[in-house]
């Protein structure tokens, strides 16, 4: 292969493009999760997404037991927009959701 | 071909960080995110943020394999460092 001096090298970015439409899993920060169909995106990774479920995961700790217990909270919207700087990773959705 | 990278790093290949950037892709790679959290994949490409798409990418939580992805992007101000590693793609069932 020739050692090419690609200035329209891909971005991230132009791959991410490539999920336009496409339903995909975001991890957010504070231990969230979306799956929803992407609408946009931005360079921020603002996001708008629709028919999306939300899953909010939460660990307690008992007092006496010391036992952890993990919760998961559900929620669909059915439109969402979603502020970039909460995103950590962006994926086309697992298949052992 | 194993000992690439040992023998790069004395030489003038590798100067800044941006040499280094457009050195590693398609290499297997440690992703470490602010939060702790190890993404280990192959790099398809990344950007001067730091914004990472991976490929066959793994999660791991506390040394505990904890996801796979096939595809990810990693946004990059999450990215606490981007290390090659001398994995092998094992793609053990």
């Amino acid at each position: 292969m020739a050692s090419e001096e690609e200035s329209a090298v891909k971005e991230p970015l132009d791959l991410i493009r490539l999920s336009l439409d496409e339903r995909i899993y975001v991890k957010l920060r504070s231990d969230r999760e979306l799956r929803g169909k992407l609408h946009a995106y931005d360079q921020h990774l603002n996001m708008i997404l629709g028919d999306v479920e939300e899953v909010v995961t939460t660990v307690e700790i008992d007092d006496e037991t010391y036992e952890e217990i993990v919760r998961s909270t559900r929620r669909t919207v059915p439109f969402l927009f979603v502020r970039g700087d909460g995103v950590i990773l962006v994926s086309p959705p697992l298949r052992t959701a | 071909m194993s000992g690439t990278i040992a023998a790069e790093k004395g030489s003038s290949t590798t100067k800044t960080p941006s040499d280094f950037l457009k050195s590693i892709r398609g290499r297997p790679v440690v992703v470490k995110l602010n939060s702790g959290v190890d993404y280990r994949g192959i790099l398809a490409c990344l950007d001067g943020y730091m914004n990472i798409a991976m490929e066959q990418t793994e999660e791991y939580v506390n040394g505990q394999l904890k996801n796979k992805y096939g595809d990810a992007f990693i946004r990059g101000n999450n990215v606490l460092y981007i290390s090659t590693s001398k994995r092998t793609i094992a793609e053990d069932e």
